[in-house]
């Protein structure tokens, strides 16, 4: 313990800048790592919650397994009569709008897709429903036992707005047109009040079903148990999806936000592997940093040596500096963790469209991975310096200084790098990890992988810097040369710091290339997907019909409707998946806009008749590469007449809902969906000039009648393009991060070698160095590790993005171009030479200032 | 005709609380061909000497003329370029770029200069033949002994054509031999290449080599001797040594 506060802590204490530089790499990985965490379990708390709060006290939920379009309010009874469910309460939803509020509503953009807007209405019990939610009234009264009086109680929040007080009739549309209902009273935005944003009512189930032409329907039954029922609730919910069969589903309330946040998993994936890598950049800087202290320290370890000291106390009182540090360093890391969150919170509320908590609480479990994996990256980049610090000999402390020696590392490390980099480059090739849902092996590799080059780059060192001196001289003149030289001594700190650099380019380019390639894809398919130049949206339904009007608009090229149909897809184990089977009429569509076919050989014309023919399909890339579907396969789809089998016509590149969509004929909606109604309506206009006013002739004619919500394709996909952007932005954060952590590497390497060569500099300002030729001296040196770094990191970071895009195609079954662009090959590069020139320069103003006098006779 | 001329050289610093009078008015000249050995115990200000004599250091007060041109005087910038192009260092420590070969280490002040070494050629084949290195140019400093690693710190100090050649204990870090080597050798190049040297030095069968010595105590000169070096060296040494037992050096 004395030895520890001796020795240990004074060093550290000696070395507070090269302490600091160290630690802040593994600062920056822990923060990294624990602000995900957190970040992730807040939205998932946040979704959860709000499914939660909006449910209340239902224990189970019944809905069609099907689709949308409901099913019969008799199926109460016999719910009831399963053991242990002591009440069934219907519920029909209804997406309206005031008659009395704007027709315009802002198209709401998110990671699911598209959001409509508009006023959802719920058709309850009046008498049942506060016994499953407590809606907390804060003017007038709650729904009346009369279950069939035109009454609503609306969100308080939402009335203030639209200037509603209790008393009023107001006007909902319905598909007979305006309907008056009185507002009974008002309900404050929390619990079920949160339902849609808040834009939210209740009224009674039967006047709901008279107003909305459903009559004997219901979308949902919620279910409230006996608590005194003797079985779990798990096996009524298996009683109860037995008893009702495979066109309904019996789910738990706060089973809807796993699927949502399911989604965000391929986001956090990716956001965590990118902080490991800043980890794992921050050991090499651990490593260096104690390798530098045993050469700096070879006289006094001789010397502790010399008066009795052993070899393992020595390597324990490193290992004791190395676990202040790693602890010092994940401290501070959880704290930054923690102020990062915040950012990755907010972040995530766009992405989601829904709010995410800004109270965050720190899972245990982030907390104690950031933590350890603080400590042990440090103890473990500290380990192999430890080891030699206890080698060094008695005899040691007599040289002048310490000789550092030509390692194992340094003479034989190649050969282990090139073993590493094609074990790990074939593992990655072959992907055997696709069972690896947190590409957890996926990231050891590529650890390994960036190991194997780095233990190569000693063996190259030398061959680079002949080849480059030339230019090194001409950019930085007659002492560039000198500097340039200068790189082949330290050598292990050299390398080092070329590889965190390297690390830290590829990594950019990997994030630019996938993004890059997945964004190009993204915006072939918007640029179809949103094809024409209006949509066209409602709060409310859409006639079908509508289109073939607005195609007779003056200026009007043509208009097509699509609807968005929910269904499922039985899979080859006889599973059924939810999807959205979307409704065209193939020949409107194709006036308006295009499909993207995913094999370009495919005859667009013979696709779309065999579509046009009916019972055909064209499914997703993403579908055809996860189950292995190609054209001419049969796909059995669920539908209001029982599950049907279609033809696959091609396959397109789609993405909505996350690629899991296909793409059938009206006729086959209007058939084997019973549906009729439009979800949007794309617009063509004959003169691209004339959109502004075609879309006002439009809102003319029918935007009052029809509640027509009406974009420019142009403004939408800006929109999209830019929520894109921002999703893909904090992977470039990240991956600049771990550029940060290379700078700083170059900022410790530098120094220490301005340090050692003190008397050197000494020298050459005697001899007639200019301060600006010794700055430039360490400018050249440390710009050639930027270019080494830049340029090996170039060319692993296009391997390792192709390698994760077929990785990515395997796992996913998202099929990708590979597109790296221009931009990120030359942000990669101007970022290692930037970055090291900027981190070159305190180091080399030290070494510019050099006292020439203490310098020459500096041991 | 003097290359070098420092007049009432005062230098003061501060150490810790207490002042330094380090040069208390020295004065001491250096001319064309002329070989100068300073001499004196530690902390007699011999090393501050040859620091201010060099442009290394600014002097608290008198002057320093090298060829024409007030030392003293000059700002950072200008004092390195003079050190790069009008004076010539040796070391106690020989201060070799571990990564140039013999001869990259001499041409390194044209290197520093922006010059093109191969118009140095034959200067630098000349100054190899004198210091003896024809087989080793090629040579990285740790693959020479100390003494050729001195030679190639004296031809380096040599390649510019200094007006003046400065050397620390050129001699201090190498063996009786080798050093007694490296100092004929600068006295070669004093009557060979008529060049101005001054060498500080304990040392006083080194001191012997020169033509003139000067002691320093306390920072001032306690006496000026002069050598004819047609004596025997012998004799040469015995002058030297006798002063330096009289004044209890």
């Amino acid at each position: 313990m004395l030895l520890t506060r001796y020795l240990s802590l004074r060093s550290l204490r000696a070395r507070p800048l090269r302490v600091l530089l160290s630690m802040f790499g593994i600062t920056i990985g822990v923060a990294g790592i624990l602000a995900i965490g957190i970040a992730n379990q807040a939205a998932m708390d946040s979704i959860t919650r709000l499914f939660e709060d909006t449910s209340g006290r239902v224990d189970l939920m019944v809905t069609a397994a099907s689709s949308d379009s409901g099913f019969s309010d008799s199926l109460a009874r016999s719910l009831v009569n399963v053991p242990g469910v002591q009440m069934a309460l219907p519920i029909l939803k209804a997406q309206t709008a005031l008659a009395s509020s704007s027709a315009q509503t802002e198209l709401g953009l998110s990671f699911f897709g598209t959001n409509s807007g508009g006023l959802i209405l719920y058709g309850v019990d009046p008498l049942g429903e506060p016994q499953a939610r407590d809606y907390t009234i804060t003017n007038g009264r709650f729904l009346s036992e009369d279950r069939q009086a035109f009454e609503v109680v609306l969100v308080e929040n939402y009335a203030d707005d639209q200037d509603i007080r209790v008393g009023d009739r107001v006007g909902i549309l319905t598909p007979y047109g305006v309907e008056k209902v009185q507002v009974v009273g008002l309900m404050a935005r929390e619990g079920p009040g949160q339902t849609n944003n808040g834009v939210f009512g209740v009224l009674p189930l039967e006047a709901a079903q008279q107003l909305f032409n459903r009559p004997g329907q219901v979308d949902q039954f919620d279910l409230i148990l006996d608590p005194k029922a003797s079985s779990p609730i798990e096996s009524i919910q298996e009683v109860l999806q037995k008893r009702l069969g495979a066109d309904y589903s019996v789910t738990y309330p706060a089973g809807q936000g796993r699927r949502m946040t399911q989604m965000l998993s391929n986001y956090q994936i990716g956001l965590n592997f990118l902080s490991g890598i800043a980890l794992f950049v921050g050991a090499f800087l651990i490593y260096n940093a104690f390798a530098m202290t045993v050469v700096e320290r070879t006289r006094e370890f001789g010397m502790l040596r010399a008066i009795g000291m052993t070899r393992r106390q020595i390597t324990q009182q490193m290992l004791v500096e190395a676990l202040v540090l790693g602890a010092a360093g994940s401290i501070l890391g959880v704290l930054l963790g923690v102020l990062g969150a915040r950012g990755l919170a907010a972040m995530m509320s766009t992405l989601l469209g829904s709010p995410v908590q800004s109270q965050l609480t720190i899972p245990p479990a982030a907390l104690a991975v950031s933590l350890s994996m603080g400590m042990g990256v440090t103890l473990l980049a500290a380990a192999l310096p430890s080891i030699q610090a206890g080698r060094v000999t008695p005899i040691a402390a007599i040289r002048i200084r310490g000789v550092p020696r030509q390692g194992w590392f340094q003479r034989h490390g190649w050969k282990l790098g090139v073993v590493l980099l094609a074990v790990s480059t074939a593992l990655l090739i072959w992907n055997p990890f696709a069972d690896d849902p947190l590409f957890r092996a996926g990231s050891m590799v590529v650890f390994a992988m960036f190991t194997g080059i780095t233990l190569i780059i000693p063996a190259m060192v030398d061959a680079w810097e002949r080849w480059t001196r030339p230019l090194m001289a001409a950019i930085y003149g007659a002492s560039g040369a000198l500097g340039s030289r200068n790189i082949q001594r330290a050598r292990s700190r050299t390398t080092l710091t070329v590889g965190a650099l390297l690390v830290g380019v590829a990594m950019i380019l990997v994030v630019r290339g996938l993004t890059g390639s997945f964004a190009a894809d993204l915006r072939v398919w918007v640029e179809s997907y949103l094809g024409g130049d209006v949509y066209i949206h409602s709060s409310v339904p859409l006639r079908a019909d509508l289109a073939r009007q607005i195609s007779a608009v003056d200026g009007v090229a043509a208009a097509a409707s699509i609807r968005y149909q929910p269904t499922e897809v039985r899979l080859s184990d006889g599973s059924f998946e939810a999807i959205t089977y979307m409704a065209v009429d193939p020949a409107a569509y194709s006036r308006v806009t295009r499909f993207v076919f995913s094999d370009n050989r495919t005859d667009s014309s013979a696709a779309l008749s065999t579509l046009a023919a009916g019972d055909a399909l064209f499914i997703s890339s993403v579908l055809a590469e996860k189950y292995q579907w190609q054209v001419g396969d049969a796909v059995a789809l669920r539908t209001q007449g029982g599950v049907r089998t279609f033809t696959v016509a091609a396959v397109v590149v789609d993405f909505f809902n996350q690629g899991l969509v296909v793409t059938g004929n009206w006729n086959d909606l209007r058939r084997y969906f019973h549906s009729n109604e439009a979800s949007t309506i794309l617009v063509s206009v004959r003169d691209p000039q004339s959109v502004a006013a075609v879309q006002t002739r439009i809102d003319d004619l029918y935007g009052k009648r029809y509640r027509l919500s009406m974009d420019s394709n142009a403004s939408i996909r800006a929109r999209v393009f830019n929520l894109m952007d921002q999703a893909f932005s904090m992977f470039d954060v990240l991956a600049l991060l771990s550029v940060l952590v290379a700078s700083l590497g170059v900022v410790n390497t530098l120094t220490m070698n301005v340090i050692e060569r003190t008397r050197e500099i000494g020298m050459l300002r005697a001899t007639g160095m200019t301060r600006r030729q010794v700055i430039l001296m360490v400018m050249a040196e440390a710009g050639l590790m930027g270019m080494i770094g830049g340029l090996l990191g170039l060319v692993f970071g296009v391997l390792l993005s192709r390698i994760f895009l077929t990785g990515m195609t395997a796992m996913s079954g998202y099929r990708l171009d590979f597109v790296m662009p221009a931009s990120g090959i030359l942000s990669a590069l101007v970022v290692a030479l930037v970055i090291s020139q900027l981190a070159a320069f305190p180091p080399a103003r030290q070494a510019a200032r050099t006292n020439v006098l203490e310098a020459i006779q500096y041991e | 005709m003097s290359v070098l001329q420092a007049s009432q050289l005062i230098k003061r610093y501060q150490l810790g609380v207490h002042e330094v009078n380090a040069l208390n008015g020295v004065d001491f000249e250096a001319a064309a061909g002329e070989f100068v050995a300073i001499m004196g115990p530690s902390g007699s200000g011999k090393s501050t000497l040859l620091h201010l004599l060099g442009g290394l250091d600014a002097p608290t007060g008198g002057t320093v003329m090298l060829a024409g041109q007030e030392l003293s005087g000059l700002n950072d910038q200008q004092a390195t370029l003079a050190r790069r192009r009008s004076i010539g260092f040796v070391f106690q420590f020989f201060n070799l770029l571990p990564t140039l070969s013999a001869e990259e280490n001499i041409l390194l002040p044209i290197l520093i200069d922006g010059k093109k070494p191969a118009e140095f050629k034959e200067r630098l084949d000349q100054l190899i033949a004198l210091v003896g290195l024809e087989e080793r140019r090629t040579h990285k400093p740790d693959q020479l002994s100390g003494g050729e690693q001195q030679r190639v710190a004296l031809a380096r100090a040599l390649i510019t054509q200094p007006a003046i050649l400065l050397a620390d204990e050129p001699t201090g870090n190498l063996d009786s031999n080798t050093g007694k080597a490296i100092m004929e050798l600068l006295r070669r190049s004093c009557d060979d290449l008529n060049q101005a040297i001054v060498v500080v030095t304990h040392d006083a069968r080194a001191a012997a080599f020169a033509d003139r010595v000067v002691f320093l105590r306390d920072g001032q000169v306690e006496r000026r001797l002069q050598l004819a070096q047609d004596e025997a060296p012998a004799q040469r040494m015995r002058a030297i040594i006798e002063i330096m037992e009289s004044l209890e050096l």
